[in-house]
């Protein structure tokens, strides 16, 4: 008797609390304009951007920001999946975040704002890196949020245990891939302490590796660029991924895994975080991302740097980032408008920049020393970042989101082809000749938005 | 018979009948019958959800069979992970609940664990595998190992990693565990007793008591995890997106892709619908045949 | 020899038993070790076994990197309506579909059955196009209302149940002058009582677990449950594993509680077999 009076006693309870927090609604004033503002990120990168997003909020007392956050992955496809939600439903948000992959496809069918009268009016065209702005038939739908690009960090003490000389930051004057493969044998070691190419190695019981790449399609264009290389063609027509400079580039990356055993083998999920096996000194190099450094800027533990891309070729570079747009069914276009430029103003949100998680798409933020200063200057941004990572922005080139199908392109073909050369299974030349010919007869070549 | 002695004629009782399942009415039709219509329209056209949808017919069906190899993979894949979880869930359940049913020491303590693993919600699980499984750092490989076996490619492998889901989903067997013991339970002692009295073994007691008192139970597990195998979905969407080289990509993933990722509502529809017709056809033998097996107490 | 024989199987039943416990234990054990070490800690080898530095940040980390206490709150509140629902909503069905001999409930258990072979994935775009038609996306109607309309799971369940009920029960309340309402409530109720829990905890279980319905429903993350809350620890570059271990941990503790609690009902349940026809 007793346990079932507890019993009915606890229902009460959690349905009387569960009342109380769903009544928790706050009645707004009329003047004051609310927006709404979806994005996605890591846990850190959510505490940046709601920071920023209170800050534009004192700085505009009538204008309240809900942040909306959606939690992110690899492909995007459940930001993708929500953001299809919410557009069927008509409960888009204001402005926010956009996957780039969905960017033509959205945009051709209206739901963005057209940017181009906003910007020609505010005088933003010029003082902008030109990739910044995403056009599609010449009009402007939306921006990168940021620059963002490929980097390659790596830890100090690794290199200098290894005797691994420290690589140049110039991204012209890079190690070449020969050189790189050589200084990885010397940094990978098993437990017996043996190198690759040692007798007595053994691959199956390695406690440091050379290196770790990203791998995930955007990552996968600066290499194949690099060696002369392309995927698909920027026509949106043209397959290029089965012609010898790609298939060398991703033998290359896949020689690293199978033949020189200086990588893990990282496939499917996300549960090996190379982040921490180089702070834990299990990693010499860690190619990734270079918002990587919010999370590598609060790692006080060990002393990373930065190094230019090995060289495969020629020097490369990939401009790659969320898009920051504007939803057309906005009621205040206005203030949505101002919202969006205050997230791309360093001068207003500096702590974005200055914790590592975005470069600035602002010019004067690459030309102009004092203000390179103002974000580069600081305890996060290690030694010959500007030279390995900022300037190399000058050979970079956009991520190809403006072909049309190629989320799927990747997603039905080349994502399985690459993997199944990367646990070696193929090699570079029979996975990619097979996938393009299955590419080409596809139809999903359509050209671009 | 039964029914024709009770105090209300036939009128009364039909109308209490559906009374009484008329939420179930109602949410065959607001849940299942308009969705259904609605996905099986959607499956003759070409809709991305954001342009108007267009109407293609048959095309997607047919587009399905003939261009995307992707399907047949996945079918293939769901099949292969359904065939290998299915049985070797019922022969463990019905081992372990046979176990339990003896008379051991601390069997309260046995059941609790034993149950203890089907609680733990699929993301969870899902997330906890994934570290379990790692083959750096993952505490499987560390103990082969450190017992000196060869370290095993677990997920990263495309030969491994619908077995590896497969272990994953026997460490849930435990909810069937327990309706098998409660099954076992419910056993009268006296037929027990008799067959010892006729001085049958264990084998026959197994054979001509357990095995046909239990057969409802096992039925229903059966359809219940088959139709759970079929709908494989959130464990390689966690765990290995699909991969490696889409040996895990499950049927419900390819239509979750095709959907979400692509936008290919359409295509994704005409392909739940194939799912549909499968799963039916499946349950459907089981039902036919299983008149031949089940033995009911209360029907006659 | 008879004796050695029983010896021989009884240590063997033993062995059998503890080893499962132990596959049993072990993954969850290792879950709550790592939800007390340091990420770094967590990556290092040789593996460490029990953490030298406890870590007991990460759980409150839990709470400071994302709203989780909301998550939690939305969760009871969402599970709560879920097992009201499905209480009241299954035994009538069960009841009806079982016990009540009228035209066309074969079909109706049919069609209740069929529904649990529908791929429930792709019904969910349908259902979102409906529940916006109602003006109810972004709330929890859409996650609990259908929990009043009958779940073919425990209606399949129940009905087994109530068919090992013999039908003399009705018969003689009959007798007395009773009708179904009554019958329900005085009769099948207490007989069913067991099973009932089986449906409220199972019920707790599915709306705990559910990851697709919160994932596609809400969209704020004030609104977020648990299932999906868990998710927004998981980030493509850096994953902080030793919290959302602590968030795992923390996301099952309550099922454990609740199960430890209620296990009684639970296995008594399904165990009511007692009834003899």
């Amino acid at each position: 008797m007793k346990s079932k009076f507890l019993v009915i006693a606890c229902i009460l309870f959690l349905i009387s609390a569960g009342l109380c927090f769903a009544n928790g609604q706050k009645a707004t004033a009329s003047d004051q304009v609310n927006l709404k503002y979806i994005y996605w990120g890591s846990p850190a990168e959510d505490a940046a951007v709601k920071q920023a997003l209170s800050e534009f909020e004192a700085a505009n007392p009538t204008i309240k920001v809900e942040p909306m956050y959606l939690p992110g992955d690899l492909d995007g496809s459940t930001y993708n999946a929500k953001m299809k939600a919410l557009a069927v439903s008509n409960t888009l948000p204001d402005v926010g975040y956009f996957r780039p992959e969905e960017f033509g496809n959205y945009a051709e069918n209206g739901y963005f704002l057209k940017l181009d009268d906003l910007i020609a009016r505010d005088g933003m065209d010029d003082s902008y890196l030109p990739q910044t702005w995403l056009k599609i038939q010449g009009n402007t739908y939306g921006a990168y949020s940021a620059a963002e690009c490929q980097v390659m960090w790596y830890n100090k003490k690794v290199l200098e245990d290894a005797g691994v000389p420290i690589p140049p930051t110039d991204y012209r004057n890079a190690w070449s891939w020969d050189e790189f493969v050589t200084n990885l044998k010397k940094i990978t070691v098993d437990s017996k302490g043996n190198h690759p190419g040692d007798p007595g190695f053994n691959a199956k019981d390695i406690t440091r590796f050379g290196v770790s790449y990203d791998l995930w399609s955007a990552m996968y264009y600066p290499s194949v660029w690099s060696n002369g290389g392309d995927i698909i063609g920027s026509d949106g027509k043209t397959v290029y991924v089965d012609k010898p400079e790609a298939i060398e580039a991703f033998q290359n990356l896949s020689d690293l895994m199978n033949v020189h055993h200086v990588m893990p083998l990282v496939t499917g999920g996300t549960s090996v975080s190379p982040m921490t096996m180089l702070a834990n000194g299990q990693l010499g190099f860690y190619v990734t991302g270079q918002w990587t450094l919010l999370e590598l800027g609060t790692m006080k533990s060990f002393d990373y740097g930065v190094a230019a891309l090995p060289i495969m070729k020629k020097p490369a570079q990939l401009y790659v980032s969320g898009v920051n747009v504007v939803f057309n069914s906005t009621k205040h276009p206005e203030e949505a408008w101002a919202l969006q430029k205050w997230m791309m103003d360093p001068s207003k949100t500096l702590d974005l920049y200055t914790s590592g998680l975005w470069m600035p798409t602002k010019m004067s933020y690459y030309t102009d020393a004092e203000d390179l200063a103002k974000w580069l200057d600081n305890d996060v941004h290690p030694e010959g970042f500007k030279e390995a990572v900022v300037d190399s922005m000058a050979v970079a080139v956009n991520e190809p989101i403006m072909i049309k199908n190629i989320n799927q392109i990747w997603g039905d073909y080349l994502n399985s082809a690459v993997e199944s050369i990367w646990i070696g299974e193929k090699t570079a030349k029979e996975a990619l000749t097979e996938a393009a010919g299955k590419i080409r007869k596809s139809g999903l070549l359509q050209g671009t938005y | 018979m039964a029914g024709a002695k009770m105090g209300f004629n036939t009128k009364r009782q039909t109308l209490w009948g559906w009374i009484l399942i008329s939420p179930l009415c109602l949410g065959l039709t607001l849940w299942v019958a308009f969705p259904m219509g609605l996905s099986l329209w959607t499956s003759l056209t070409e809709w991305d959800m954001l342009s108007k949808a267009e109407f293609v017919g048959l095309k997607n069906y047919i587009t399905i069979f003939t261009e995307d190899e992707l399907f047949l993979k996945s079918v293939r894949n769901t099949l292969y992970f359904t065939v290998l979880s299915v049985p070797l869930q019922m022969i463990i359940a019905l081992g372990g609940a046979l176990l339990l049913n003896t008379q051991v020491r601390g069997k309260r303590a046995f059941r609790t664990i034993f149950y203890l693993p089907s609680l733990i919600p699929i993301v969870v699980s899902s997330v906890m595998w994934l570290w379990l499984f790692n083959s750096q750092y993952g505490l499987i490989n560390y103990l082969l190992h450190s017992v000196g076996l060869n370290r095993v490619q677990w997920i990263d492998s495309r030969h491994m990693v619908i077995p590896s889901l497969t272990i994953m989903n026997i460490w849930n067997v435990g909810n069937i565990i327990i309706i098998f013991l409660a099954g076992l339970q419910g056993i009268p002692k006296d037929l027990l007793e008799a067959v010892e009295i006729d001085g049958g073994r264990y084998w026959h007691k197994f054979r001509f008591v357990i095995i046909p008192l239990l057969s409802p139970i096992i039925l229903y597990n059966m359809i219940v995890n088959m139709i759970k195998c079929l709908q494989l979905f959130v464990e390689p969407y966690i765990m290995t997106g699909g991969g490696p080289v889409n040996s895990s990509l499950s049927f419900v993933l390819h239509i979750y892709n095709n959907a979400f990722k692509y936008g290919k509502m359409g295509v994704a529809n005409a392909m739940a619908w194939v799912l549909f017709i499968l799963t039916l056809l499946i349950s459907l033998v089981i039902f036919k045949t299983s008149c031949h097996w089940t033995y009911y107490e209360g029907d006659r | 020899m008879m004796k050695t024989r029983r010896t021989g199987a009884v240590v063997l039943t033993y062995l059998c038993l503890v080893s499962g416990a132990i596959c049993c234990l072990i993954p969850l054990l290792w879950l709550v070790r790592s939800s007390l070490m340091s990420t770094e800690d967590m990556f290092k080898l040789p593996l460490i076994f029990f953490p030298k530095k406890i870590r007991f940040q990460n759980y409150a980390e839990v709470f400071t990197m994302v709203p989780f206490a909301k998550f939690y709150a939305n969760t009871i509140f969402v599970v709560t309506f879920n097992i009201f629902g499905a209480l009241i909503s299954n035994l009538m069905i069960a009841y009806g579909l079982t016990r009540i001999e009228f035209k066309g409930r074969k079909l109706m258990f049919s069609l209740s059955i069929g529904t649990l072979m529908l791929p429930a994935y792709v019904q969910l775009i349908p259902l979102f196009i409906e529940w916006n038609w109602f003006g109810k996306i972004n709330t929890f109607f859409p996650l609990i209302v259908p929990a009043f309309f009958g779940n073919a799971f425990f209606i399949f369940m129940l009905c087994q149940f109530l068919r090992t009920i013999p039908r003399d029960f009705d018969e003689a309340a009959f007798m007395d002058g009773a009708n179904y309402p009554l019958i329900i409530a005085k009769i099948i109720l207490p007989l069913a009582k067991p099973a009932m829990a089986v449906v409220a905890i199972f019920q707790f279980m599915f709306t705990w677990n559910d990851f697709m319905g919160p994932l596609l429903f809400l969209n704020d993350r004030e609104k977020f449950t648990l299932a999906i809350g868990i998710r927004t620890f998981i980030s493509t570059y850096y994953t902080p594993w030793g919290v959302l271990m602590a968030a795992a941990t923390l996301t099952i503790l309550p099922l454990i509680v609740l199960f430890f609690s209620a296990q009684k009902f639970f296995i008594s349940g399904l165990t009511l077999g007692g009834i003899k026809g």
